[in-house]
This record gives C-alpha cells, structure tokens and sequence, in this order.
C-alpha cells in the first residue's frame, strides 16, 4: 500500500488532501507502523525463542569407518561407547577438561594449563582490559573447525587443506619426524604464519593469546588422538564387534561428581580392563608429547665468497643426485612442473592405506559424507622462490632435509659421517644442499 | 541539476507547489525543508553506521560489551568517554556503533516529526514512521545478539541494516527536488523537442537489481557469520554462488545502464554507470577479502607473489578490505534502490503527463 502511493502520479507533491494545518488522515497514519512493529516484534520473538545451540565436538566417523574396512570388523558400538568416554575425559568446546587424574607424571599434568584452556575455549568475549575468551572460535575455528579436524566452515578451498589436529601429526617442527612438536615449534607458527598458505601469522596478538592457543591446539590434538587410539584399540585389543563386550572390557568411565560443569573424571583405584586401556592410550599420546625435543643441528660454518660459491656448487650436486635425488620430485634446480600421484597421509587414512583408490568418488563418498575434504594430490614444492612453509633459516632446512616432512611423501635423509657417500649424507654435504636451498 | 532550473525558490530551502497542485487544492502551501534534511542526514550517517557495524564484526567485537541497552552498567550515554576513547580497539567500535545507532534513532524521531509537521503527503510519514520502528528493531535485533551471545542474530542484523539503509535512500529520494514533477518532466525531455518523452525503461531491471543486490548480502552474511558448524561444502557452495552472482550482476548493471542511457534520462544513466563502477570495485574488494581471510584461491594461485603471500590475523588494512566490501555492498544496494525508485517515478510522472495531454 505504501509503496504504490507514493509513486502515484500527481504534481510535485502530495495527493491526499491538504488543509492549511496539514491534518492528516490518521487511519493513513496508523496503519502501516503498527504492522512494521508487529512483524518487527513477530521476527524478534521468534528468533528469540530459537536458541544457537553451542557448537560441539563431533565423533570421528571417518576414524571409525577407516577401521570398519581395515579390519572388517563394525564399529558402531565402539564408537558408542568411546564417544562418552571422551566426553567425560575431555569435556566440551564450551568447558574443557583436562584428565589430570589420568596422567602418569607431572610433566603430562602441566603440558597444558587447565586456566588458559578456559580462556581459548567457548564463545568470543572481551572486556574493559581487553583480556579475550574464545580465542579458538574467534581465530581458528572458521578453518580448523570446533574439533581440530581440519575440515571448519571455509576449509574447502584452502591450498592445502588445514591442519586436521587429531591425527597428532604435525608437519613444521624442530623434532624428528615421527615425535610430536615442541610447545616452541607451535609457538613461532603462530608468531611467523606459513607463508603461501591460508595460515595466518598471529604476531599481532598478545603473547598470553597465543600461548593459551598454542595449548588448544595440543588438547585438540591429544583428545582427537586418545580417540582415534581408544576406537583401535576397541576393535583391536577388547573384542568390539556388532555388540559391546562384557563389562569389564568395555571402556566405560563412570562420574563420582554431581556438578557437570565443573567435575573432573576422577581414575577409580581398581581399573577394570576397559579402564586399563584408556590409561594405557592416555599415557601413550601424553608421553609422546612430554618427550618430544628439538633434534640437534652440527654448527654450520658461515661460508663467504669462492667458499661459499664452491659449496652452492656441490649442493647443486647433491640436489640433482642418485642420494638425495631431490630433483627427482621438486624439478632440476627444485623450478618443479614434475607431475606426482602422491597424497598426503591425512588423504591416506580414509582411501590408499585401506584400499580405496583416492580417485574412485564412489568409494570415497561415504566418507566425505562423514566429514573428510576430497582427497587432493600433494604437490611437492616449488623452490625457485625462496619461500619454504616450515621456515627458512639454515637450522630449519636442515631439519627438513634430516627428518622430512611428517605426514608428507617428503623423506628424511640419513645425516651421518657413516652413510656419507652410501645411503645418506655427512653433516658437510647436507650444509651444502641447505646453502644451494639459500642461494 | 535540471531540478535548479525548473523550480522558483521561494524563500531558502523552500519551494511552491506546482501549478497543477496549487489549482487542485487551491491553497497556497509550503512544504518544510527538514524532511529532505533530516533524510539526507540520515542516508549521511547510515552508511558509516553500516561501516562501524562491519569493523565490529571483522574485529569479533559483538560481544566486547557483554549488557545491553547499557554499557558495562552505565546508561549508554553516560559511560565515561576516556574509558571508550582510550580503551581497546573492540570496546571503541562496538560502543561507538551503539552510540551512532542512538544517534540515528534520534535523527529518525525528527525525520518523523518533521515529516508529519512539514509535509502533506500521508504516506511520507507513513515512511517516516516505518524507519522509525526499522532502527528500532535492528538496535533491538543488534541487542539481542549480546544478551543472547546468538551469532545467527549477528547475521540477522547484519542483513537488515543494508535494508534500512535503503529505507532512508528511499527517503531521500522522495524528499528531494528531482521527485517533483517539473523536474521529472525536464530530465525526461518533455517541452524541449517537439516528440516529448522518450520511452521509460521498465522496471524489471532496476527491481531485479534490488532483489540480486540484497541477496547478495544475504549470501555474504552467511559466509561472514558463518557458525563454526557450518559444513565446508555448504560454505564453499555459498561462496561460489556469491562470485557468479556478483558476475552476473556486473553483466545485468551493464544492461541496465544501456536501457536508461537510451531513455537520455541523465537522472537514470547516471547512477546505473555508477552502479558499475560500484561493482567493479566490489568484485576486486570480494576478492581482496577472500584472500586477506584465506590465502589466494587456487584459481588464482599464478598470481605473482601468491606464493610467498603471508596472512596476518587483525592486520588494519585487511580489516578494511573486508569491511569495505560489506559497506560497499550496501552502498550497491542504495544505488540500485535511488535507480528503481527514480525510474518509478519518472513512469508515473509521465503517463499522467501523457494522459492530460491527450485529455
């Protein structure tokens, strides 16, 4: 009504009545505000009685379809039961535990800090001080997603893919290849990003931000990891099939507390062998992350003018050589262009290393329907630009060459005097092929 | 600019009544300039309200003032300005949002009472009072998504402020000079040469312009406000439909600016080139903001420096390439709606004028 009056031709302005007052029709008046408030007040109390539920963490379905083939054995009661045992241990995004009654050591107890959990956790807030909650949802959620998986809102289109925590593998670190990283190494991926890839530097953030974001991620990943083992070692080690097993090796925990919120799984003193085998996964995934260390890097003489020149020379060698054979994936002189079939490992749980061709979109669909990206072969790097994910300084491409890329086709090189000119590389030659890497 | 011409000032700010009118009513009768004021005034703070609004959000600042209608305790009004202007970054957009929201509230009451007081045409105010009760209910709707921590009330509000903002265009619009009949029939052409008008665009293009350029924001919010259990596909399907759309569109304002440039009506060709650059700047802006939140896309990785590109979380100049794109959505919207609203009343302007005529 309003909108095919006012176009309603008629001289320069109005076409109602006019008094010299200008009275005006108070039905005209009334009508259209009081619907507009009505629809207003309709929409606003039924947005209101829909509450957002809060996001939760999901199980692992592509974990426990995985087994299911591997092992031809259901899953479903498995993840049944790991799934609330994982709810009790860990708690929810909203208000995380950490099981320190569970752990073995100290060291274990204070990987993370229960404080600055809460703080990472839950919705996005801030006050007066500027101190902000949420730190996960408001920074890495939107990619990583609510459980770490990797597989978050606008993970799709990203080159790479992120990071799936719950694997427990991590690809840029100062430890070798098959150990966790170190608390430094996610802390300086934080502070310098990865360039060329959707993940962000977190340089401007308060260092306290960063480091209560540095332990999401480690609880991320030892939660996803304490569950991927615990549905193995299910089906594996305690007799899960189309049913749970008797009692006593079911893994079940049961809750002392009343106060849902703010209870902690207590470890009863007698474990049953369902018990057992949580405090043997727990004590497995924590000890791995309590022993990792930065591995040790030979000194590296600063090489200047003809020397450094004679070095590039030999790198170039060893690049393009039978050993190394780095040209062998990255091109000659590491310009790339080479075609590859590989993927990475986070691929090759759902598809190769169960028996599904990555290719295959039928086979794989179940488990893109159950969460995973689609599979994407993995490039190997172009070094003609000078850009390296992991870091660039001579220690970190050391590393590289040492120990590979976890959870990559990227191998590590034998380093040692011994298999100098046989298998590997002396610490001398793998200094040269980092200087080659730097020219 | 034909406005100037065919209207005799009378006093400043105030204009007679057309001939026509005058001899209908037979009164002598002034309308009272501060409806068209008030309206600019509103169109002139509603779109950096909108930017404000945008800040808070890409900044993840909704909740850095957890009560509403106050702030931390303090009447909205009366919390201490050294707190606001000096504290963090957060805490001065989202307070100042609500402050400039307040203050638009205000302006939208007097574009009310002026508009009962100093125009006569009922559905004006009628207008009027629709933008009333629309500021109302997005500083409602912008409340409840505090007190209720609802992110999918952010995403409300995020889509509905475009709205208004077009509510107070429209506003304008009709408010202005070139809304009179005069001034419609000097841009059409009629009295200067002996064939009249030339032929009205139809409506179907400006108005499909609306509905796209809305639904437009609509799909953005979902990717802005996307909660964190939205699944990937769905995000990366909303995406995709958003860049063709925003092709399309470019395409469909190209058309549209063909079919008002052949009507010679500058007051129509006008905003429709505008709308073109518009979206041109847009596309590069929607472009920019996906690769300041995500790195470059791979249809775009042989781009020079993509490979070596390093995002930055809270970098200032990637806060305003994402924040830029929103406003300038808007700002796409109000364009298409001056178009629309223009061209509507060119056609009824002229068929009436058509029909005397020929009486």
């Amino acid at each position: 009504m309003l909108f095919s009056s006012m176009f309603r031709a008629g001289p320069g302005l109005p076409t109602c009545v006019r008094s010299p007052g200008l009275r005006l029709d108070r039905r005209c008046l009334s009508a259209a505000p009081v619907s507009l408030s009505a629809l207003v007040c309709l929409t606003l109390a039924a947005v209101a009685g829909c509450r957002e539920a809060p996001p939760e963490f999901e199980s692992n379905l592509v974990r426990a379809m995985s087994l299911e083939i591997s092992r031809d054995v259901p899953t479903q009661a498995a993840l049944e039961d790991v799934a609330p045992v994982i709810e009790e241990l860990f708690g929810t995004p909203q208000s995380p535990r950490w099981p320190t009654s569970w752990m073995a050591n100290d060291q274990q107890r204070d990987l993370v800090s229960i404080d600055r959990l809460r703080i990472a956790a839950g919705g996005v807030t801030s006050d007066q001080e500027n101190v902000h909650t949420g730190l996960y949802q408001e920074h890495c959620v939107i990619c990583h997603g609510v459980s770490g998986s990797g597989a978050g809102p606008a993970s799709r289109y990203q080159v790479p893919y992120p990071r799936d925590f719950r694997a427990g593998v991590f690809k840029w670190k100062s430890t070798a290849r098959s150990e966790k990283p170190t608390r430094d190494d996610l802390m300086k991926l934080l502070v310098n990003g990865i360039p060329g890839t959707p993940m962000p530097s977190f340089s401007l953030l308060p260092p306290s931000d960063r480091e209560a974001i540095v332990d999401y991620v480690i609880y991320l990943s030892v939660r996803g990891e304490v569950e991927r083992e615990l549905l193995s070692f299910a089906v594996d080690m305690l007799d899960y099939d189309t049913t749970p097993p008797e009692d006593d090796l079911r893994l079940m925990l049961v809750s002392t507390q009343n106060d849902s919120t703010q209870r902690e799984p207590i470890m009863p003193d007698e474990l049953t062998e369902g018990g057992e085998a949580i405090a043997e996964v727990i004590d497995d995934v924590l000890g791995r992350w309590v022993s990792a260390e930065s591995s040790s890097v030979p000194p590296r003489t600063e090489l200047k003018g003809d020397e450094l020149a004679a070095s590039i020379a030999r790198g170039k060698e060893i690049f393009h050589g039978q050993i190394a054979n780095c040209a062998g994936c990255h091109g000659t002189n590491g310009a790339g262009g080479l075609p590859t079939l590989d993927y990475d490992d986070w691929t090759k749980d759902f598809t190769t290393r169960i028996g599904i061709s990555p290719d295959d979109k039928e086979e794989v669909k179940p488990f893109r329907k159950a969460g995973a990206l689609p599979p994407r072969q993995i490039d190997p790097r172009v070094l003609t630009g000078g850009v390296f994910h992991g870091g660039s300084d001579p220690e970190t491409l050391y590393r590289r060459i040492q120990h590979g890329i976890a959870g990559t086709p990227m191998p590590s090189v034998d380093i040692s005097e011994e298999a100098a000119g046989k298998t590997g590389l002396s610490p001398d030659e793998a200094w040269d092929l980092v200087n080659y890497l730097k020219r | 600019m034909a406005a100037s011409t065919t209207h005799d000032k009378t006093t400043a700010g105030a204009y007679e009544a057309p001939e026509t009118e005058l001899a209908s009513s037979n009164a002598m009768t002034k309308t009272s300039p501060w409806p068209r004021r008030l309206a600019v005034v509103l169109v002139v703070l509603v779109w950096p309200l909108i930017w404000v609004g945008g800040l808070v959000t890409t900044y993840d600042a909704g909740m850095s003032v957890p009560d509403w209608p106050g702030t931390y305790g303090y009447n909205l009004f009366l919390y201490p300005l050294s707190t606001w202007l000096l504290g963090p970054f957060d805490l001065f957009i989202e307070h100042g949002h609500r402050l400039l929201g307040a203050l638009v509230g205000f302006v939208a009451i007097g574009f009310l009472v002026a508009s009962w007081r100093g125009d006569s045409r009922k559905w004006l105010t009628v207008l009027a009072a629709g933008i009333l009760v629309a500021v109302i209910g997005q500083g409602v709707l912008g409340g409840l998504r505090v007190t209720m921590s609802a992110r999918v009330l952010a995403m409300v509000h995020g889509c509905t402020g475009p709205a208004f903002f077009a509510m107070c265009v429209v506003a304008a619009c009709v408010t202005g000079q070139r809304w009179h009949r005069k001034s419609v029939l000097a841009s059409a052409g009629v009295g200067q040469s002996e064939e009249g008008a030339s032929v009205s665009p139809r409506m179907i293009l400006p108005v499909l312009l609306i509905a796209i350029s809305y639904l437009q924001i609509v799909f953005g919010a979902q990717l802005r406000h996307a909660l964190p259990s939205t699944s990937p596909g769905m995000f990366a399907h909303t995406a995709m439909t958003h860049a063709a759309i925003a092709l399309l569109f470019w395409l469909l304002a190209g058309i549209t600016w063909w079919r008002m440039r052949g009507c010679g009506d500058l007051t129509l060709s006008r905003p429709a080139a505008g709308l073109i650059c518009l979206v041109a700047v847009q596309i590069l802006l929607g472009v920019g903001t996906w690769i300041v939140n995500y790195g470059y896309p791979p249809i775009l990785e042989s781009l020079p420096g993509s490979g070596s590109y390093r995002l930055e979380s809270k970098n200032l100049l990637d806060a305003w390439i994402v924040t830029g794109h929103v406003a300038t959505g808007s700002l796409i919207l109000a364009f298409a709606t001056l178009l629309t609203v223009r061209l509507a009343r060119r056609r009824s302007v002229l068929s009436t004028w058509a029909h005397e005529r020929d009486a």
